[in-house]
């Protein structure tokens, strides 16, 4: 129903050509982890580490900006039948792009982010945000809208990943924080901890939410 | 849906499909050169860490089985290294074996893996791998596993931690009957 009532101004506000809250909408109120719930999976995955978290969020603003750039440019051109073919399409060709120049470019990067560079196709933010976003929506609001979603996933992964990095391992970015003393809750570190650090977060948000509402 | 709808879908989807085709052709046509050259360099980086005091790296073969020969300045083999690949938790591992004249164990190096960040992954961590520096095929067993053996698992990576040491015992065995 809220979620309703937002498209609904959104849409009437859509009449603007650039409009700056469909970026903080990413990073706050949808934002991609904690509200709309896409791409649970990578975050899980990937939120071991401060590090992997970070180039995962940096690899995915880049995809899910120029996806969603490509998507609104030629939304108008796709017959309704045929878009998810070619929204997949258009995605896998950015994903691919970005694994080749990261392995040319920046091959310690594309080490450590493996398997879960090319993930990033089934990564369903990416596929979210071109079906729900930028197919309605005019090219800039398009990119607002990437970014915003993108910098709203990697500053939760950002969060996520330290806490279990700094519970789990006792280190951050690699770096040793509380000496040799210090033994770690290991479960923070398997996927059980990253459940648990985002229902916290969750958690947090709502509450946030509900008492600035007075609700 | 009409006629003129599903031949107007045909052709976009062909459209895009072939541009996008077009333009990943020339991103890799750019790329791959770079590319081949962090490989071999990474490579050659790889067998420098195992034997730092080697000069020549020559690729041979036994019986179908590559290794890399590694020469000192003077042109004296001072040992081999072996490319292994052994089943892990998140895939395959790829990992280089650097092996003395005595069929000792010199250095370890893991060149490629799929495991689990903070937990398979610290596979590649010096602590763990200058565990089987100097070891010999019978102590190549996972503490855990047996009494003789002499190699901690890492902590929640048992499996990751076993593919390792199978590999390089399976290795060994192979070598001492007769590569």
């Amino acid at each position: 129903m809220e979620l309703e009532n937002f498209w609904r101004k959104l849409k009437m506000e859509n009449k603007r050509l650039i409009d700056f809250k469909v970026f903080l909408n990413g990073i706050w109120r949808e934002n991609p982890i904690l509200f709309i719930m896409l791409g649970l999976c990578p975050t899980l995955a990937v939120s071991g580490s401060v590090r992997d978290a970070l180039g995962m969020g940096i690899a995915v603003i880049f995809v899910l900006t120029g996806s969603n750039f490509v998507v609104s440019l030629i939304r108008k051109i796709v017959p309704n039948h045929v878009r998810i073919p070619v929204f997949i399409v258009v995605i896998a060709t950015f994903v691919t792009i970005t694994d080749y120049i990261l392995a040319a470019y920046s091959p310690q990067i594309h080490k450590n982010l493996g398997v879960y560079l090319p993930l990033i196709v089934v990564n369903c933010i990416i596929l979210g945000r071109a079906e729900g976003f930028a197919s309605k929506n005019n090219v800039f609001n398009s990119i607002l809208d990437g970014l915003g979603m993108g910098i709203g996933f990697t500053l939760i992964i950002f969060i996520i990943s330290s806490v279990r990095e700094i519970l789990g391992n006792g280190t951050f970015m690699g770096r040793n924080i509380f000496g040799s003393n210090f033994e770690p809750f290991l479960i923070m570190i398997m996927p059980p901890g990253a459940f648990f650090v985002i229902g916290f977060l969750i958690a947090l948000k709502q509450k946030i939410e509900k008492g600035s509402k007075k609700c | 849906m009409s006629k003129k709808e599903i031949f107007t879908g045909i052709i976009v989807l062909t459209f895009i499909c072939v541009l996008s085709g077009y333009l990943l052709a020339q991103v890799y046509k750019t790329t791959k050169p770079k590319i081949e050259e962090i490989k071999a360099e990474q490579e050659e980086k790889l067998n420098k860490e195992i034997f730092p005091e080697g000069e020549k790296f020559e690729e041979k073969e036994i019986n179908g089985v590559k290794y890399i020969s590694v020469l000192d300045s003077e042109g004296k083999e001072i040992g081999k290294i072996f490319e292994v690949k052994s089943f892990g938790y998140g895939g395959d591992i790829y990992f280089k074996v650097g092996v003395d004249n005595e069929m000792k164990i010199k250095k370890i190096k893991i060149k490629e893996h799929n495991e689990t960040p903070g937990l398979g992954a610290k596979i590649k961590d010096e602590k763990f791998l200058n565990q089987f520096t100097g070891k010999t095929k019978e102590e190549i067993y996972l503490k855990k596993d047996k009494a003789e053996g002499k190699i901690d698992a890492i902590t929640g990576a048992t499996i990751s931690s076993r593919a390792i040491v199978d590999g390089v015992r399976k290795l060994l065995e192979k070598i001492e009957n007769g590569e």
